[in-house]
């Protein structure tokens, strides 16, 4: 049956590829003529008696062109005020191919200035603004703007002192004649971010409702939900290292949790700055933490509370760079009271260009589990097991998803056509 | 007073050294102090955008100020993005002033081929971003430092493209989970050709996929098995700001629909109510489409076929805008057979998502379908696994989803900080995208 199918894919490809190959010969006739590129864009300066050559060498981006008929752009100086405390008024007009592309700028000289240093003034900010034309020609691509200093990100005048509170709720609902499913979520969330304190906390619910018809008049429905509190303060110390402490309450049908309170103080070392931190990381993280847990059912281990003491490290590696982007965990953890209850996790993602088109992504996750303390002595129905509603004893657990991809052709393929939609509306829902 | 000649020139040179150097170090000290003044009075940017690494733009334009709120900013860069012919991504940054900035606005543009690299992307994004802002920076003291470096480049464009904007794709993808008791794995294959330009479209293209599960329990093995292939092309001329007329052509195979092989022939023509240039912004879209549809079943239907030939026809109705307040698209389709006019099937499909007002921001995303056309439903009763497991389309009237959610925030309307000691903790709640 496979093979009859797999025939039938290759005439139709042959099929489908036949009328194409003859658009494709009839194309070059019909091609549309694509616009020329268009060179570095054409200036006139209006302001009589500037130095233009200085403005030439100083702007070398666009080019100063005598007439106003031949420009794209005009930039008209205007002086404003008495000539003691004289300002300026800088009009950008576009024209031609960037007709209604207009901008005005302000350029006010320090006090006592030279008039030199006014001319000097001017074209810093006659340059700045004829940037957005540039940036619309090919010279787009030669052009680079730099901030001489470093700033820091709170120096700004703010009441809440970065204080961010948020309210927030969702539900899905999803169904049809036999089948239903309703989310319901909720948080409240307060964070204080700053270079050197970081405070999160939020508290959060969720529930899972299911409803299936069987036939014959056999309903199975279900019922899961989970809530809980998550806390995080660090405190930098240094550009490498950091220290603070999680703080979670949760509650979950899914891992058989009554209610389960964590304290971890926790210590960092990042290899590279910190503030490299979006384009290479590599952190490695130390927390021990004591967990108290009651359960909903006797676990097989036959207790319905414990108190435990916990460590883990974990090492993060995330490169992003123009070959592409690669991050890798590595975690362990154990229990002080059995160290034969631990759990070993490792994953990998990769999205590496390999030559030109070629192209390469990897995601995977395997866990080593020898720590599900809190599996239910009365086990899992048969609809438990098979709509994942329970966690289930295993040994381990892993995920892998890659993909190889290979484009070649056309390099002039930024066109845009609209025509026909762009495919289908893809909806994604995560929890 | 008198030193000796030759003892004076070192504490003299010493004392200008230590001099020069205090000079330096009070310069560097008042200029930072300087720079943090000028940060203050930073332009305000509201970043509109879902798909750009945030982090990195932050780290890397530090001259603005970020804020949370649309209202509190001064220029609000509105992102959009298309697909373009090869693949790539053409980004639409329309830069917008508010308050004291109404009236100036910039458009920009900066596109992505598809086997740029995520760091290709958002270092495009960032330089398109810098130039387009500087139209509204050079209005604040910071333009001061800021330096505009060009580097010509010394070699010509190049040639012409032997391609013919022809873009071929390869590409295959596999998943694999498990656990003692559960495994779970999918492949699948595709490949594509497409040949996008101003004046027409073609888009060819042929995928495989295949998926297993399987379920362990009390020694009992369940196993569950999809697999489909299709294969498609559309063939799209432009006549016009507002028409277009083509065709579809598709062949399919699907266990789960019960199809061992469809066919499809569609000649179809739309009506776009605004001008396509402005499809990034906004659409209002009207597609006609009258279909040809011999087909072939896997298992006797509930109607007793194993092959018919279809004549159908479908229209649908597509509205997408993006704008400053949110985003809104809406799309409702309808389509019958010409055998049977009560086999229909109506679509219809809502997501809004709406800035109300400082801090508040809602989402709601709808979709119902009432469905009478189920031709390919398998004839026998299905297994107990067939439906818990979803492995054979049910019988259905009509199926729904609905979400609805909101946020509202409050405190400080700053976002420039990055701080990513720890990562990051807190429940995220659920996460809706919609492309």
């Amino acid at each position: 049956m496979k093979k009859r199918s797999v025939g039938r894919a290759v005439l139709f490809t042959i099929l489908v590829l036949f009328p194409a190959g003859l658009m494709g010969a009839q194309a070059p006739s019909s091609r549309p003529a694509e616009p020329p590129p268009p060179s570095l864009p054409r200036v006139f300066l209006d302001w009589p008696g500037a130095d233009v050559a200085f403005f030439r060498t100083e702007i070398p981006f666009v080019e100063f062109v005598s007439g106003l008929e031949e420009a794209q752009v005009r930039v008209f100086v205007m002086p404003q005020g008495p000539p003691e405390s004289e300002k300026f008024s800088l009009e950008f007009s576009g024209l031609k191919g960037f007709q209604g592309d207009d901008n005005t700028l302000p350029y006010v000289p320090d006090p006592g200035a030279k008039p030199e240093d006014v001319t000097r003034g001017i074209v810093g900010v006659v340059k700045i603004g004829l940037l957005r034309y540039a940036a619309k020609t090919p010279a787009a691509k030669d052009l680079s703007v730099r901030f001489l200093d470093q700033a820091k990100p709170t120096s700004v005048v703010d009441k809440w002192d970065f204080w961010v509170f948020s309210l927030s709720a969702s539900t899905f609902l999803m169904g049809e004649t036999q089948y239903r499913t309703e989310l319901y979520s909720g948080s409240v969330s307060a964070n204080r971010i700053t270079p050197e304190l970081k405070i999160q906390t939020s508290v959060y619910g969720n529930r899972e409702d299911y409803w299936f018809d069987l036939g014959d008049g056999e309903i199975y429905e279900s019922s899961s939900h989970g809530y809980g509190f998550s806390g995080l303060a660090v405190k930098s110390l240094s550009e490498h290292w950091s220290a603070g402490a999680f703080l979670s309450a949760k509650s979950s049908t899914y891992y058989n949790l009554k209610l389960s309170a964590t304290i971890a103080p926790a210590v960092e070392y990042n290899v590279f700055p910190y503030d490299e931190s979006t384009k290479r990381q590599f952190r490695i993280l130390y927390r021990i933490g004591y967990t108290g847990t009651r359960y909903h059912e006797e676990t097989i281990f036959f207790k319905t509370s414990e108190v435990l003491l916990q460590e883990s490290l974990s090492w993060a590696y995330e490169v992003k760079r123009p070959w592409g982007t690669i991050s890798l965990k590595l975690e362990g953890s154990h229990f002080f009271h059995d160290l034969s209850k631990n759990r070993v996790e490792l994953s990998a993602e990769a999205d590496v260009r390999i030559w030109k088109g070629l192209s390469f992504d990897l995601y995977g996750r395997y866990s080593r589990v020898r720590d599900q303390l809190g599996l239910p002595r009365g086990g899992a129905s048969y609809e438990e097991v098979l709509l994942r509603q329970k966690q289930l004893a295993t040994d381990y657990d892993y995920y892998i998803s890659i993909g190889l991809n290979f484009t070649f052709g056309s390099t002039r393929s930024s066109v845009v056509n609209p025509r026909f939609g762009n495919g289908g509306r893809s909806i994604s829902i995560s929890m | 007073m008198r030193t000796s000649p030759g003892a004076a020139p070192l504490p003299a040179l010493a004392m200008v050294l230590v001099l020069s150097l205090a000079a330096h170090s009070f310069a560097i000290q008042e200029n930072q102090a300087g720079v943090e003044e000028l940060k203050k009075t930073a332009l305000k940017v509201y970043l509109d955008c879902d798909s750009c690494d945030l982090e990195y733009i932050k780290t890397e334009i530090t001259f603005v100020n970020y804020v949370r709120d649309r209202l509190e900013a001064q220029v609000h860069i509105l992102v959009t993005s298309q697909a373009t012919g090869g693949g790539g991504v053409e980004y639409t940054l329309t830069f917008i002033g508010q308050n004291d900035l109404k009236g100036a606005s910039d458009v920009q543009k900066s596109f992505s081929t598809k086997s740029d690299t995520d760091d290709d992307v958002r270092r495009g994004l960032v330089k398109t971003l810098k130039l387009g802002l500087m139209s509204f920076v050079g209005r604040t003291p910071i333009s001061k430092r800021i330096a505009v470096d060009y580097a010509p480049p010394d070699k010509a464009l190049p040639g012409r493209d032997r391609w013919n904007f022809w873009v071929f794709s390869l590409s295959g993808s596999g998943y694999f989970s498990g656990e003692e008791s559960y495994n779970d794995h999918y492949l699948d294959f595709s490949i594509s050709a497409n040949r996008v330009t101003p004046g027409s479209k073609v888009r060819l293209g042929v995928s495989v996929d295949t998926s297993k599960t399987k379920y362990e329990i009390e020694d009992e093995i369940i196993t569950g098995t999809k697999s489909s292939w299709a294969g498609s092309g559309l063939f799209v001329k432009s006549l016009g700001e507002h028409w277009s007329a083509g065709a579809y052509v598709e062949a399919e195979s699907s266990l789960y629909r019960n199809i061992d092989l469809g066919m499809s022939v569609a000649p179809a023509v739309e009506y776009n109510f605004f001008p396509y240039s402005e499809s990034t912004r906004r659409q209002l879209r009207a597609l006609y489409k009258l279909a040809l549809n011999p087909v072939k079943y896997r298992e006797a239907t509930v109607y007793g076929k194993m092959r018919e030939t279809l004549l159908k026809e479908a229209l649908s109705l597509t509205l997408d805008l993006r704008e400053k307040w949110g985003t809104v698209s809406l799309s409702a389709a309808g389509s019958h057979y010409f055998h049977d006019l009560s086999k229909y099937r109506v679509d219809t499909f809502a997501y809004l998502s709406l800035r109300l007002y400082k801090g508040l921001s809602i989402y709601i995303l709808g979709s119902q379908t009432w469905t009478h056309d189920q031709l390919s439903l398998v004839g026998r009763e299905l297994t107990f696994e067939e439906r818990l497991l979803r492995l054979r389309q049910l019988p259905t009237v009509s199926d729904y989803y609905f979400a609805f959610g909101f946020q509202f925030q409050f405190g400080s309307i700053f976002a420039n900080v990055i701080n990513p000691r720890f990562g990051s903790v807190g429940a995220s709640g659920m996460q809706i995208s919609v492309n």
